[in-house]
């Protein structure tokens, strides 16, 4: 099974990190960034969506400084779930975030890795740089991360008809750059 | 951001011993019951005016010797497991609640023997024992809550209580030393309510203490 895979060598990595390798623990803490990335994502609602990568970080953190409570005899897998679990409610309840995601959506961690969308949001990382700041936001917000437009253009204290228009230009512009040598 | 923490971790990353955790509770105890035993000969005998073995010779000094330390190590065995962020190990308390049930059953059948005279409820201290044993357990519960800031309970205030019940039943037998008294329902009673009182704080204050 892959679970069991995915816990071998997580466990292997961590044994060797508690024995202070630390290649082994930058692998795992990397690996883990990974999986976790997408675990928060999918729990947060999509105007809360850049608190994934806060929370990515507090759970490394906790991982590091708690990892003494980690017993070497149990599976490390779910003790890591117990971590980056603790930390999601506890950011929850301190931001007042109600959470959307039902909570049966119970998949563990490691059944979902982003390292295919990591290298497709470099991607558009690179191309909304061609576009004005602000319209980018706009774009990311509304086509990526499914705010919607009004909600996107309050943020930017703009109206919703300007933020249509900003959208608007500004995928038409990147159509013109982009999309020629594609088609 | 993410990569650079990842850096500044792995860089400070310094190895963790076997059993790492089990170790810091025992050393925690060992502090915190030095502290304890202090408070014998210090408050209890120069303060309040207790001589050490007051209920020297009798076999209820053993009995509360026994029903204590009892408790404790109960307390002892929750600890660790609570102290992690994936265990859930509650059966010490109810075995505990069962405990001082007995305890309880023992006592009254004791008591209606002797007519229900009200001084083998009451004894001489009923009304100081639990706040002595608070106090005697006090060090004790402050250490080892001190050590455990360090930890990731699932629940602090789980954690606490394991911590106050360990404290307590442990504050209670070096009470026992300084305490006169020979009845089993004046000890079922009173000192599980000093033992109980130690946890309900220790959970009080764990809720808070224990966050992580």
């Amino acid at each position: 099974m892959q679970a069991d895979a995915t816990e071998k060598r997580m466990r292997e990595l961590m044994l060797a990190a508690l024995d202070g390798d630390a290649a082994a623990y930058r692998r795992l803490l990397a690996e883990l960034t990974r999986y976790l990335r997408p675990w928060f994502a999918r729990r947060l609602s999509p105007s809360h969506a850049s608190h994934a990568e806060d929370l990515v970080q507090e759970t490394l953190l906790a991982l590091h400084t708690k990892r003494m409570t980690y017993d070497r005899s149990r599976p490390f897998t779910s003790w890591l779930h117990a971590v980056a679990h603790h930390k999601f409610v506890d950011h929850v309840r301190r931001h007042a975030i109600r959470p959307t995601v039902p909570l049966e959506d119970d998949a563990p961690i490691f059944a979902v890795d982003d390292s295919a969308n990591a290298a497709d949001r470099r991607d558009v990382d690179a191309v909304l740089t061609q576009v004005p700041e602000r319209t980018a936001d706009l774009i990311r917000q509304t086509r990526l991360e499914g705010t919607s437009v009004a909600e996107a253009a309050a943020r930017h204290g703009m109206t919703e008809t300007a933020a249509k228009v900003s959208i608007h230009r500004g995928l038409k512009s990147l159509m013109s750059k982009f999309a020629g040598s594609g088609k | 951001m993410t990569d650079e923490l990842i850096d500044r971790l792995s860089a400070e990353l310094k190895p963790t011993a076997a059993r790492d955790l089990e170790k810091r509770i025992l050393l925690a105890i060992a502090l915190g019951l030095m502290g304890t035993l202090l408070m014998g000969p210090i408050v209890l005998d120069l303060l309040v005016g207790r001589p050490f073995g007051g209920a020297w010779g009798s076999p209820m000094f053993w009995g509360k010797l026994a029903y204590t330390i009892g408790l404790g190590l109960l307390g002892l065995v929750a600890v660790p497991a609570l102290s992690r962020p994936d265990a859930h190990r509650v059966w010490p308390f109810w075995a505990a609640g069962a405990v001082i049930l007995l305890a309880l059953a023992a006592g009254i059948a004791g008591w209606m023997q002797a007519d229900w005279a009200m001084p083998v409820l009451m004894g001489g201290t009923a009304l100081v024992c639990p706040w002595l044993i608070i106090l005697t357990a006090a060090p004790l519960l402050m250490v080892l809550l001190t050590a455990m800031r360090r930890f990731a309970p699932a629940s602090p205030t789980l954690a606490g209580f394991g911590a106050g019940l360990l404290a307590g039943g442990f504050g209670a037998a070096a009470y026992a030393f300084y305490c006169g008294e020979t009845s089993m329902m004046f000890m079922a009673v009173w000192y599980s309510l000093g033992i109980a009182l130690t946890a309900l704080l220790g959970a009080l204050i764990g809720r808070y203490l224990l966050r992580w």
